[in-house]
């Protein structure tokens, strides 16, 4: 491949340089300058090992808005709860954005990311000002649309202090078949919980087998603020998801429970970070894995612990279930942790439905069909548990639909 | 051939784990209201017959007959020999996580009583039962035997077989990991499901079991094969015995 191919560069002449205040054309045009100087990310580092980048950078730098739906309960309404476009929420809220754009994710954080940091249009706004709690979730659905296209979505959530929030992020849709090309996703979101908060981040990610996702989320959480961040991936030919919490106050805590099931040749690469940036702070991370076909997952989870930082708690399980040969999965846990006052695990599993439990299900008389989906709905229980009830009944029909013909 | 009304009929069976023969041809007919017991030491072969009656995968009858309720059970698998009326309690029953003990047993009565089977008893019957069983109600929201000690899990294998209502039932060391509370309780659950329409296999290595569910039948299984059969004074004496003379009894060629 030639790194000078039109693939590797966005042209000056691009639309998207041009939206937005000064201040923003500019930053647009740094991340420009930032995706076309940096080379591809090297297949070497642990990131990059089991997805070729070449597979995620936009076909077409001709972006086209992020179709996102709003679903926003009246008491949020009420209490002053700012659910826009970034595009619309800078012209009439510019103090709330302009501290926390950027922040966590731009263009220095990788050369994807400089890509969405350059050609995002409309994205996607949430504010929640100080204590205020909204028991009924934020839903935001973004639909990709059936042509093959390159979408760039970008949102930003502020959750304010003493606030608490549940924000579903769904994503939908894609082309049907890959004849004429996929749709290509490259989307960045910054989640800040400040001092005190509560946020439970869910995001669903059921596109078309022709779909390709890259993402990368990062959230920050204050002082005694909680993040709990529910990954749950169906869709999607190749998926690369990057999903990070940074702790940054004392008795902060966060948890990322997430699952995927993958089927057919579909492709999944999962990457978590928890970076323990104060002491004083505790991270869990559990992420469950089931493959069906030929589908393959990796996941990679890095928990980093600064010299400084003590008394922190950190802990890490990947579960993966195969429910046929010929899928794959790799689980690398890595651990940078620079002082010894700490409390640390991890753990990871790669295996297959035991026969007895079948057979004990069957002996029951349960037929194995059956069972399997017991058996697998029961894996994701736990995961589910912790998701709105409408949506885990939705989960539920995803993953029985993926369990036909087992 | 199957006997007239019997329940289990099963001749000269042979069971296979590994390609290593464990079972060498075994007989027995069951008929309705009747209990029978087999006994045995560890490794006589006795959980590898019920296995293999239950359709485990590992367990292969490599050759012999059985038939349930003059049905084929050799041609079923093990969810449709459930379905046809046979239970096997599992000397170590299988945890299940993420799938609670109500919606385990809703499913399992469901597959009983066909998809569209109306299931709306089903909550009063299983309070019932659990009710009978002495098992707090709060084990329905719990993971499938997920934390039980020994004696819940006998249990609810118990709540199982009352929720089902089988027509034969292999209980395969029901007894072992019991305190004399437990056993109790799950001797009535036993004594409670079994009727003149229904028959009973108990699989055990000891006696104790045998003091609360009276066995009309108990058979001696030594190195995979049933060597002696006899009443309940047959039970007593190997307690009280060991199993010492009856090996002396086949090794003198006395063993039938």
């Amino acid at each position: 491949m030639n790194i000078k191919d039109s693939k590797y560069i966005i042209p000056d002449s691009t639309p998207e340089l041009e939206l937005g205040p000064d201040w923003l054309k500019e930053r647009r045009r740094s991340a420009r300058h930032n995706f076309n100087e940096q080379p591809l990310p090297h297949r070497g580092i642990h990131l990059w090992r089991y997805t070729d980048p070449n597979d995620l950078i936009a076909f077409t730098h001709k972006a086209i808005d992020d179709v996102v739906d709003y679903n926003i309960p009246n008491e949020a309404r009420k209490n002053g709860v700012i659910v826009t476009s970034l595009t619309k929420a800078i012209e009439s809220h510019l103090e709330l954005v302009e501290p926390h754009l950027y922040q966590l994710v731009n263009s220095e954080s990788g050369k994807l990311e400089a890509e969405n940091s350059t050609l995002w249009r409309n994205g996607t706004f949430v504010y929640v000002p100080n204590k205020v709690t909204i028991s009924d979730p934020i839903h935001l659905t973004h639909h990709i649309g059936k042509d093959t296209s390159s979408v760039f979505p970008r949102t930003l959530v502020v959750v304010g202090k003493q606030s608490e929030i549940t924000l579903i992020d769904e994503y939908e849709g894609g082309p049907e078949t890959e004849e004429n090309g996929h749709a290509h996703i490259n989307g960045a979101i910054e989640i800040v919980g400040m001092e005190a908060s509560n946020t439970r981040y869910i995001s669903l990610q059921r596109l078309s087998h022709a779909t390709r996702m890259y993402q990368t989320h990062r959230a920050r959480t204050d002082k005694s603020a909680t993040m709990l961040t529910i990954p749950l991936a169906f869709g999607g030919s190749l998926t690369k998801q990057n999903f990070g919490v940074l702790l940054d106050g004392a008795e902060a805590e966060s948890r990322i429970y997430g699952l995927l099931f993958g089927s057919g040749h579909q492709h999944f690469d999962n990457h978590t970070l928890h970076h323990h940036a104060h002491g004083e702070t505790n991270s869990d991370i559990d992420i469950k894995v089931v493959l069906k076909d030929k589908a393959v997952s990796a996941y990679t989870g890095l928990i980093r612990i600064e010299q400084e930082t003590r008394n922190c708690e950190a802990y890490q399980t990947n579960r993966n279930l195969l429910l046929n040969p010929g899928t794959r999965a790799e689980t690398i846990p890595e651990l940078e942790i620079l002082n010894e006052n700490v409390s640390c695990s991890h753990g990871a599993t790669i295996g297959s439905i035991d026969p007895l439990d079948i057979f004990f299900l069957n002996s029951r008389g349960i037929p194995t069909p059956e069972a399997v989906r017991m058996i697998v709905t029961g894996f994701f229980a736990s995961t589910l548990k912790q998701v709105p009830e409408d949506l885990r009944e939705r989960i539920n029909v995803f993953v029985a639909e993926r369990l036909e013909g087992v | 051939m199957s006997h007239n009304n019997a329940l289990l009929d099963f001749e000269n069976v042979h069971v296979k784990v590994e390609d290593k023969e464990i079972v060498k041809g075994v007989s027995l007919t069951i008929h309705p209201g009747e209990v029978h017991a087999i006994m045995g030491k560890n490794g006589s072969g006795k959980s590898s017959l019920s296995n293999a009656l239950a359709g485990h995968p590992a367990y292969e009858v490599s050759s012999g007959t059985a038939f349930l309720d003059g049905k084929n059970l050799l041609k079923m698998s093990a969810d449709e020999r459930s379905r046809a009326g046979l239970f096997l309690a599992f000397q170590y029953p299988v945890v299940i996580p993420g799938v609670t003990v109500a919606n385990f047993m809703r499913t399992a009565l469901k597959a009983h009583r066909g998809q569209d089977a109306d299931m709306s008893d089903f909550r009063k019957l299983f309070r019932a039962e659990m009710k009978e069983l002495g098992v707090s109600p709060d084990f329905a929201t719990r993971y499938l035997n997920d934390g039980f000690s020994g004696g819940e899990k006998k249990r609810i294998e118990i709540l199982q077989m009352a929720m089902l209502k089988p027509k034969i039932a292999i209980l395969d060391e029901t007894d072992s990991g019991l305190d004399i509370d437990a056993l109790k309780k799950v001797a009535e659950g036993i004594n409670r499901f079994h009727s003149d329409q229904t028959g009973i296999l108990m699989v055990t290595h000891y006696q104790r079991l045998l003091d609360y569910v009276k066995p009309d039948f108990v058979h001696v299984m030594i190195g995979g094969r049933l060597v002696k059969s006899g009443g309940p004074e047959l039970a007593l004496k190997l307690e009280d015995r060991g199993y010492e003379w009856v090996e002396a009894e086949m090794s003198q060629g006395s063993g039938k």
